[in-house]
Parts: C-alpha cells; structure tokens; sequence
C-alpha cells in the first residue's frame, strides 16, 4: 500500500470551518510530517485519513481506491495516541494482542461472556502468542508483559502503544503527537527509536506534531500548516532552507528566520528605522521587501566592516554556541525598532565569542544566505541572482 | 502520653463508639431471637444471646416457608441487579456518548423519577399492571422496581463513562473492535467499580422491596420476606423472637452480597482522587 490521495478534503463542524480544502499526495513509505501550531487543523486531518472523524466533503483514496466511507477497521490502519490510549485493564501482553484478537473473532464472539471465553483461548493461540512475543521482544517490552499500563513509566507505556500499533504489521502508522506527554531526554530517545523503526518496517508514516524539531529530525517530507490550509510541502532542507512563506520562516527554527522589513535604494538597503547597508548581491525589483535570513547565516564582524549595522542586547551562551540578539542601528548610533524581542535580529554563533551587551558589531552575510519575500503577500519571490550563482550555491 | 498516641487513642474510642452504635440494633436483635416469647412480653428480655433457646427458635422458623420468601426476595434483587445494570450501561453510554435531540430532557425526566415518591404512583402502577397482566407476579414487580433503580444506575454509570478517555474507544475502534464489544470488553471493565456501586444500590433497592410487594402480590407463596415477615404482627400478639430470626437471616445474604462488593466499591469511590 499505499499512495494516499487527499481530494479538495474539506472538514467543518458546524459554521466553523476547520480545513478549507486539503489537496495532498503521499507516497508509500514515507515519513510525512504534519506540522503547524496548536489548532491549525492537523490532527484533525489525521483523525479524518484514520477514519475517526468524518470527512464533510472531498475524497480520501488509498492507492486509487476511494476510502473515505470507510470504518477505521477497513482501512487497515495503525494509531498512535497523543496519550496512548492503552486499555488500563488489561496487561501489557493482553493491549499488544488485542488488534490480532479483533482479526480473529467472528460476529458472534462479540456476545458478552462469549468474548471472555474466546479471548482467553485465543490469547493461548501459537501464531498469536508468538507475534505478540515477538512484537514485544522488538521494542523491549518482554520484562513487562504481564504488568499493567498503570504500572509503566511515561516511555514503557509509549512503546507498549507502538508495539499494539505494529502487532497487525499495518501499512499505514499514523501518529498523533506521541511524544509530547514525555520528557525532553525520553523525548529524544523516542524520537530516534520511532525513525529506527520507520527505517525496519519502511511502511508509510504520518506524524503529527507542532515540534519543529521532530519534524526536521524525522521526516522525509513535511506538510507545514495553519489554519487549516498547507503552507508549504517540501523535504526538511527544502523547508528550512527556502521557506515559501513568511509563516514557515518564523515557525521553522529556532531562533527562527530574521525577517527584516527593508526598502531597496540601488543596490542598497534601509530599515524602516533608519540602518542601512549595501547588499553583497542582486536584488529583487520590488522596492519594499522583507529580507529573510536564518541566524547561523549570519557572522559577526566588527563595526564598520561590510554589513547590518548593529548593537548587541542579548546573549544567551548554550555551551556548544552563542545566540546573540542583535539590534539594527543607523549611522548615527540611534537604533531601529522597540525593545521587544522580535525585533532583534538573532545570530548564531559556534564556540563562545566575548561579546557583552552593548558591543556594537556589524552583521555580514552572503548573498546566497538571503531569502526574499513580497512585504505585500509575504510569499517567496524568485532568487535574483543569475542562474549559474544559484547553481553554485 | 504523647499527643500522637492520644489522638490515637481518641481514634480507637471513637471508632469503637461507632462499631457499637452501628451495630447494637443487630446484636438486640440476635438477642432478641434467641429469648423465649414468654420472657419477652412478661419477664423482661435477658440483655445477652442465650444460646440454649436456639434449638426452639430454629424449630419456630422451620414453621415458617422462610426459604420460600428468600428465594423470592433473591429473584426480586437479583431480577432488579441484572435488569438495572443491562440497561443502565445502554443508557449511561449511550447517555454519556451521544449526542441527540431531547437528550437533556431524558435526563430531567430519568431524575424525576427520584423525586417522586413510591406511594404517589402505586394507584396508576396498579391500574397499569392489571391491564399488563402482570399483577400478583413477581416479573412486574421487578419492573417496578427497575423503574426506580434504572436512572440510579444510568447515571453512576454515565458518570464514570463521561471519566473515560474517549481515546481508548477509537484505538479500539482502530484496533477493529465494533461499538457493543467497545462497550463490553473495554468500558465496563474500565468502570468495574462504579457498576459494583450500581448493583449494590438496585440490590439493596430489590432486597428491601416492601410497598410495592405488600400491594401487588396476593399469594403468600410469592411474597418476599419483608413482607412475610411484616405479615407476623398481629394485633393481639407478635412472634418476636420468630421474627427477629427470621429477619437476622433474612439480612445475611445481603451482608455477604456487600462484602463481596465492597472492595470494588471503595476502589470506585477512591478512583480518579489521584492524577494516574
């Protein structure tokens, strides 16, 4: 399986649409990331390709075959929970075999009593025993198969709902933020077992998240979203690299993209405050631009050098590098902008300069490092250098 | 003395007082039964169980068709228990999981019928029954009874449902589980303890059942114990001790129901105090 469509996939409760109209193509084994703020409509899509919400209009196929009617059983499909959804009651060993139970019943397995006495004896079942052994000897679990959820660590309980996720070797894992009830160290760890594991099942996986972070790491292809609407598609360099919007700018990385308001003179630049500087290459024809550039691409030179100039108010040493904040100011020493933190134009820098606040520096950068957006629709424009200088870059 | 080991102490007398206020009324009785009639209405009742009497007391209640009655009263509670708990789960899921037109209706009129009392419906409750057929049996008296005890359960079961991530039915729902099996293997052995509170409330509703039974049930042989043994009080004279007996047994069964339960009901009270 599959290659999943999504048809002008619509969703409203009530007056209030949720996504407007989804289009999207997803291709068979691979990680796809939704990513997008809290309420921007991701889970949503999610709950709508599991089957668990209902699709209001628009189609939904899985390898050309039209699903969107479907039950979430039909559709074959594993879920991950944000808060796992382990069945509290029922032993590690009982929550990993209860997907292969559900195969196995008939219709009339489902009376009550009836459904006790098959579980029991199917729990005891060779092929069922030993897939559910093996699931578990997988992710580690063996040591716990006869504990309860409630008696597992945030990361146990995690894998538990990974292991009953893979039982029926489905062909399609969605993921619904399942790392955000953990802590940063089990977050991490988690993170590179679920690759690991998409690396061994190479099945196709959806994970929804507002990490930047997970999805840079994990994915092979991102959907960023707000409002219900995609943002941009694209590979995690592609998305970091050439944002397509503002939007995706500011909410891929961290610190996020500088986005700095200008007005073109020649081949020079001003700020809305007064700074300015000449630009080391081509420009775009627009007069009022917005000038993107990510923080590591960013060097930090001394006053007067060729670049922004500007003041430092902000360092924050991580050990490894500096996160300086930095403010823009004209020749006259006076500075552009509040003293509000998104006004600061952030540089990453490797090691741990002696800069304090204060220091007047100028910010140099290559041509290659900016990304030009329209200031009236905040989309991409096209790179202004020639050709052979972006094929280089 | 420490003030730890006071306040201990204090502890064990007030608990002490409790045992003994809480349970005088069931001693007295026991009491009661084994003391002759003639000492009862004449001599004065000796304040201690005498032991010797218990052969006569056991000869007096094998006059009476005790079994009979518990059987009776058994079929009322148990019938009431089944009945209450079967449809109770339907409609507290149901109650707790769908959304539908009239729902907050239905749950002022299931509340209503709490309101009301027993006596005030026993007249057109009559007047239905004998259109129904179902006076002067005990199926109709177990649907009266479920009529009281049903919203009871209903809503202790809705209640614990409404605590019951919704998560875990749509992973089971993903898991290929349809929504009767949904109910049955997941939720209600989630909400185990608050459907133990359920069926001690609608046992003890049926076991206890006098009103309905004293007025709808003509033949002795159908009658439950409460009635049988209220039916001893005579104008001119009552079996005391007989009775207290027979009501001594007629409590067991019911005291053994509880503490079978209780453990359930404790953990259903305790249940979700802690984040877990």
């Amino acid at each position: 399986m599959p290659d999943i469509q999504l048809k002008d996939v619509t969703k409203r409760f009530g007056n209030s649409t949720i996504i407007p109209r989804f289009d999207a193509s997803i291709k068979d084994g691979e990680f796809l990331v939704l990513l997008g703020p809290s309420g921007c409509g991701k889970s949503t899509l999610l709950r709508m390709i599991a089957g668990l919400t209902e699709i209001t209009d628009g189609a939904l196929a899985f390898d050309g075959q039209d699903v969107t009617d479907w039950s979430p059983s039909r559709r074959g499909v594993a879920f991950v929970f944000q808060s796992y959804a382990l069945y509290p009651h029922m032993t590690v060993r009982e929550n990993i075999a209860f997907p292969l139970l559900m195969d196995a019943f008939r219709t009339w397995h489902h009376i009550p009593l009836v459904s006790s006495i098959v579980r029991w004896k199917l729990m005891r079942r060779p092929d069922i025993a030993s897939r559910t052994n093996q699931i578990a000897e997988q992710l580690e679990l063996t040591p716990l198969m006869d504990r309860r959820p409630a008696s597992l660590s945030g990361g146990q309980r995690q894998r538990v709902a990974l292991a009953r996720s893979l039982v029926r070797d489905p062909s399609l894992y969605l993921l619904d933020e399942p790392l955000s009830n953990l802590d940063a160290k089990l977050r991490t760890q988690m993170r590179s077992e679920i690759s690991a594991l998409h690396q061994r099942v190479r099945k196709t996986f959806i994970y929804v998240t507002h990490d930047q972070v997970e999805a840079m790491t994990m994915a092979t292809n991102i959907i960023v979203m707000n409002d219900g609407e995609i943002q941009q598609i694209g590979t995690p360099d592609e998305i970091y690299a050439r944002p397509a919007n503002t939007f995706v700018a500011r909410f891929v990385g961290a610190p996020p993209m500088n986005l700095l308001g200008v007005r073109r003179d020649g081949s020079r630049l001003a700020l809305d405050g007064g700074a300015g500087w000449r630009h080391p290459g081509a420009l775009p024809a627009d007069e009022r631009l917005i000038l993107g550039l990510r923080p590591e691409r960013l060097t930090l030179l001394p006053e007067g050098r060729p670049g922004i100039p500007a003041q430092v108010v902000l360092v924050e040493r991580l050990g490894a590098e500096v996160i300086l904040g930095c403010r823009a100011i004209s020749a006259d020493g006076k500075s552009s902008g509040d003293l509000l933190r998104q006004d600061l134009i952030f540089v990453r820098v490797a090691g741990n300069p002696h800069v304090a606040p204060g220091a007047k520096v100028s910010l140099g950068y290559d041509a290659d490092a900016a990304t030009w957006y329209s200031a009236d629709t905040e989309q991409a424009l096209p790179d202004p250098r020639p050709v052979s200088a972006t094929a280089e870059a | 003395m420490t003030s730890k080991r006071l306040t201990s102490l204090l502890h064990v007398v007030l608990v002490l007082a409790l045992v003994i206020f809480g349970g005088f009324p069931i001693y007295w009785m026991a009491t009661t039964a084994l003391s002759l009639n003639s000492e009862l209405y004449n001599t004065g009742q000796v304040p201690w169980p005498q032991l010797g009497n218990l052969p006569a007391m056991l000869t007096d209640l094998t006059q009476l068709p005790l079994m009979r009655w518990l059987v009776n009263t058994g079929i009322i509670a148990v019938g009431t228990t089944t009945l209450s708990l079967v449809l109770g789960a339907l409609a507290g899921y149901a109650l707790s999981r769908f959304r539908f037109h009239g729902k907050g209706a239905l749950g002022f009129l299931m509340f209503m019928t709490q309101v009301v009392p027993e006596a005030l419906i026993l007249v057109p409750l009559y007047a239905m029954f004998i259109t129904l057929g179902l006076l002067n049996s005990l199926l109709g008296l177990v649907l009266a009874n479920v009529g009281f005890s049903l919203p009871v359960a209903a809503f202790i079961i809705k209640g614990a449902i409404d605590a019951v991530p919704y998560e875990i039915e749509e992973s089971a729902a993903v898991d290929g589980c349809p929504r009767i099996s949904v109910l049955t293997m997941i939720v209600l052995p989630i909400i185990a303890p608050s459907l133990a509170a359920a069926a001690v409330i609608s046992f003890f509703a049926g076991w206890n059942e006098y009103l309905f039974a004293a007025t709808f049930l003509r033949d002795r042989e159908l009658w439950p114990a409460s009635v049988g043994l209220a039916s001893f009080i005579g104008q001119y004279e009552t079996p005391l001790s007989a009775v207290m007996g027979a009501a001594l047994i007629f409590s067991l069964p019911a005291v053994v129901f509880f503490l079978l339960i209780q453990r359930k009901i404790v953990a259903g009270i305790t249940a979700g105090a802690v984040k877990g």
